[in-house]
């Protein structure tokens, strides 16, 4: 393995993310290699930068209050949408069975036939059409 | 309504100071007027951070962090306490400031703080704070992300793999890729500014 192989296990080796196996081989290697140990001690000095400039930030004085008002309103919104949906489901149930009525009302009044229908003149006969009217005599002049 | 989020805590407060955050979540959840406050001011600095760590720009990083949190009220019943909470919102705030980037335009300017001039840089703390900002800056947005995840959120690779949605051996050579950059840029800046002394 060449420097450049073990340069690329660096990173996981200062994780203590390295499989156990290659660990040991690069800790063999590093006895031997001041490259190595120079590039191991860069690599962990940008752990060292990175956390001390996070330590840094400046948080506005109003961050808590504006996440709070957001989260508030979160509620509300919640608290409205779930008024509404549990207001949704009875108003389906009332329009449904209103129609339903409706429906009936037009059956059994609006949509009664206009001529009555054929009585049936003994069991098993066949039903004739009703005959059709003697046609007058036309008009004498 | 108010009663749910009131900043000021009461005594019940002193108790979640000193319970674990699965422990102040389940307070939250049961209604704990004082609990998600105590979320917030633990969590605060480090989700801010991280957001302005990768978006470069604090109005950016106010507002990321923000929704962060107010994603994470949305979803704190469906939190389980299988990951530390800290990770389930270093996830929710990487992803955030990802979408971010991927939505502006590609020269965003940076933050004063973040892009000093060269020659105001000298030796020291605050000198090495605006020198990894800058470096940060210059990195490309998916190693910066593995990296701040790691050395900032302390998330293993595991933890970095489930919020980016990456498998584990490519988290492992992007974060070398990402350490290897931020040195070679780091190098970069520094030689750049011994040039213009």
């Amino acid at each position: 393995m060449t420097c450049r192989l073990y340069e690329n296990e660096l990173s996981a080796y200062l994780d203590g993310e390295l499989p156990a196996t290659r660990k040991a081989r690069l800790e063999a290697h590093l006895r031997v290699c001041p490259h190595c140990q120079g590039e191991l001690q860069e690599l962990s000095g940008i752990s060292h930068y990175i956390r001390a400039a996070s330590q840094e930030l400046r948080v506005s004085q109003d961050f808590d209050q504006r996440v709070l008002r957001a989260v508030t309103s979160y509620q509300v919104v919640a608290r409205v949408m779930h008024r509404r949906r549990s207001l949704v489901r009875p108003l389906i149930a009332v329009a449904i069975v209103l129609l339903a009525l409706l429906g009936m009302v037009q059956h059994f009044l609006l949509d009664r036939p206009t001529q009555p229908l054929p009585q049936p003149s003994a069991a098993g006969a066949v039903v004739s059409p009703p005959a059709p009217a003697p046609m007058a005599p036309p008009p004498r002049r | 309504m108010e009663e749910a989020v009131r900043p000021h805590a009461g005594q019940a407060d002193r108790g979640l100071a000193g319970a674990n955050d699965t422990e102040v979540v389940r307070a939250c959840v049961q209604g704990a007027p004082e609990a998600f406050q105590e979320l917030l001011s633990r969590y605060r600095k480090s989700a801010l951070s991280l957001a302005y760590q990768m978006l470069g720009n604090s109005e950016d990083a106010e507002d990321v962090a923000q929704e962060a949190f107010v994603k994470v009220f949305q979803s704190l019943r469906g939190f389980r306490g299988q990951a530390a909470f800290s990770t389930w919102l270093y996830r929710i705030v990487a992803n955030l400031c990802l979408g971010r980037i991927r939505s502006r335009r590609p020269c965003a300017p940076l933050d004063e703080a973040v892009a000093p001039a060269v020659q105001e840089v000298s030796c020291g703390g605050v000198a090495e704070t605006l020198v990894t900002r800058q470096v940060l800056a210059r990195m490309e947005p998916r190693l910066r992300a593995v990296l701040l995840l790691r050395e900032q959120g302390e998330l293993s690779y595991q933890e970095i793999a489930a919020a980016l949605g990456l498998p584990v051996g490519t988290v492992r050579s992007r974060l070398s890729k990402a350490r290897i950059t931020f040195r070679e840029i780091w190098t970069e800046f520094l030689e750049g500014r011994e040039k213009e002394q």
